[in-house]
């Protein structure tokens, strides 16, 4: 393995054995002891985990950080066993992992999707390196598994075995539509398997309650986190900014101002355009801003919000940078300003921080673009949630594909129009091409 | 995804990064043989070592198997943004660029191990004759 990839593995590795061990000696309940820790991890597996079902309340901080460790570990050991390189897509996949382990995924319900992507690259003569970020991103799927498994009250017998069945199924459609998925938008949704699993989400929910009735939402949302939740995304990114400054801090610094200026359609693999120490800083410096947002609007640092910060840490390294983010954190803002709701409350702070997958719209259009994008995507995604049902946990990627399909449509079609429209006043070929068609 | 759809999907990308620069003359070759193909675009727009340099470094770009079946798929559909050559690279065995009398000459060679790019002669003609 190269230097630089083992150096990479090595941080990673530290900074999840360094969550789950705080997890598990610090859980934050009146029953502090590993053995507690450990059963309240044990019940994770088996409790409902569609949109929003915050472990660090359902549980305990500690189990929901131990159990989030452990799912962004399996994706962590997936990347090695296949020999895929550890860089911008695939440590954004891991600290996605990571975020929705604190709110959605678990082991149980994410290893028989990773399991049916498999079976589809097979399908498809593809090895499964090929499809592994589907494989780790689609785990967005994971609430299905405990739905069918835990939820909907088959006899228990056949409970299990179907659940499991019902997330390789989806695993095993997953590739054909994210492909189709990544077309519509054209890259300029970073969380395109977040378009592609709510897609899904709509057909699961359909046919899971095909007989009618829905379950009760159930929202669970810890409105008072301990510090150590609060104080877990500065002592990352400080780790981050660290690791990168190490280095080589005044090229890890110059990078990542050229970082600043790239803008972020899929797929910028940062560590690859500019380098590791520099993709590093950027995730710091934007867990840090992103942390400083939550606590001026007076959110709550608990599971969900901790795992929108988290995402975009990841995505630091492949898209997201300062520059790009904030227009459609404006854009959320001011959507919630104009419509009455409070920064602070759960679905508008969700819709800041996970509405970054927009950030490539205002990276290559402009500020105007990325602040109507986030405006938008506020209004979408306070809706969406509920057509299916809370399954698919990346609802901000779905609502997110929806409106960058959207405005790419829009702006494609106006300056396609605007171009032929002064070719023809210039009087060029595409104007006598236009009047020819016309004589036909 | 068939052969035949995957070329299109690389012309259509590497068209498109040509169209850019708006050239007066563009000129795509493609030659097939079982384990491989070579498909050489050619165009009438000089470009500075440097920008011949970054094009090389794009699509000579290590090998990425999980960019290059899904973020590759995207080659060939862009129709609003720049061109983007990485999605080639990751799946292309090599490309040469070099510069001819009046323009650019892009080459890429793909194909299976046994794939052998002695064996295309294209490339040398073409030279003489740009």
């Amino acid at each position: 393995m190269d230097p630089k990839d083992r150096r990479l593995y090595l941080l990673l590795v530290c900074i999840l054995v360094a969550i789950a061990t705080v997890g598990m000696i610090a859980p934050g309940t009146e029953d502090a002891s590993i053995g507690a820790t450990l059963s309240a991890i044990a019940r994770l597996q088996i409790r409902p985990a569609r949109l929003v079902n915050d472990f660090t309340r359902a549980e305990s901080p500690g189990a929901a950080l131990v159990n989030a460790a452990l799912v962004a570990g399996i994706g962590l050991v997936l990347v090695r066993l296949n020999g895929v390189r550890l860089a911008g897509p695939t440590v954004a996949a891991v600290f996605t992992l990571f975020g929705f382990g604190l709110f959605g995924k678990t082991p149980l319900n994410f290893v028989p999707i990773i399991i049916g992507v498999s079976i589809a690259a097979r399908i498809a003569g593809k090895q499964f390196k090929e499809y592994i970020l589907i494989a780790m991103f689609g785990s967005a799927l994971g609430p299905l598994v405990s739905l069918i498994a835990f939820e909907i009250g088959l006899p228990p017998a056949l409970s299990v075995p179907v659940g499991l069945l019902g997330g390789v199924a989806v695993g095993v459609v997953l590739p054909a539509i994210a492909f189709v998925m990544l077309r519509l938008h054209q890259g300029y949704s970073l969380y395109n398997i977040g378009l592609t699993t709510g897609f899904l989400a709509l057909f699961a929910a359909a046919i899971v309650f095909g007989r009618g009735g829905q379950l009760p939402g159930g929202a669970v949302w810890n409105s008072e986190p301990t510090l150590l939740l609060i104080l877990l995304v500065p002592a990352v990114s400080l780790a981050l900014i660290g690791a990168g400054l190490l280095q080589n801090a005044q090229a890890a610094l110059r990078g990542f101002v050229s970082i600043t200026s790239i803008p972020g359609r899929l797929p910028s693999d940062f560590m690859d355009m500019v380098s590791v120490p520099a993709a590093l800083v950027n995730m710091g410096v934007m867990g840090l801003l992103m942390w400083g947002y939550v606590i001026v609007v007076g959110a709550d640092l608990n599971g969900p919000v901790l795992g929108g910060i988290f995402t975009i840490v990841g995505f630091a390294a492949f898209g997201k940078q300062p520059r790009n983010v904030l227009p459609v954190i404006v854009g959320v803002a001011a959507a919630a300003l104009l419509f009455g709701h409070e920064l602070s409350a759960p679905g508008v702070i969700l819709a800041a921080l996970f509405g970054t997958t927009l950030a490539p719209l205002a990276g290559e259009f402009g500020f105007a673009i990325g602040a109507v994008a986030g405006f938008l995507h506020l209004l979408i995604v306070l809706r969406s949630g509920a057509w299916h049902a809370g399954i698919g946990l990346y609802n901000n990627g779905l609502a997110g594909g929806l409106t960058a399909t959207l405005l790419v449509a829009t702006i494609e079609w106006y300056r396609a129009n605007r171009q032929e429209r002064r070719a023809a006043r210039a009087g060029s070929y595409a104007a006598s091409a236009d009047g020819a068609d016309d004589e036909e | 995804m068939k052969r035949k759809d995957f070329v299109l999907h690389l012309i259509g990308e590497i068209a498109h990064y040509v169209l850019d620069a708006d050239p007066m003359r563009m000129v795509i070759s493609l030659h097939q043989e079982k384990d491989g193909l070579h498909l050489a675009v050619i165009d009438s727009v000089p470009r500075e070592e440097e920008e011949l340099e970054s094009i090389r470094r794009s699509l000579n770009n290590a090998p990425r198997p999980e960019m290059a079946e899904y973020y590759g798929s995207m080659a060939g559909y862009d129709s609003l943004g720049s061109a983007r050559l990485n999605l080639i690279g990751w799946q292309v065995k090599g490309a040469d660029v070099t510069s001819t009398s009046n323009g650019t000459k892009i080459d890429l060679w793909l194909g299976g191990d046994r794939f052998d790019p002695e064996s295309f002669s294209i490339s040398d003609r073409t030279n003489k004759e740009a």
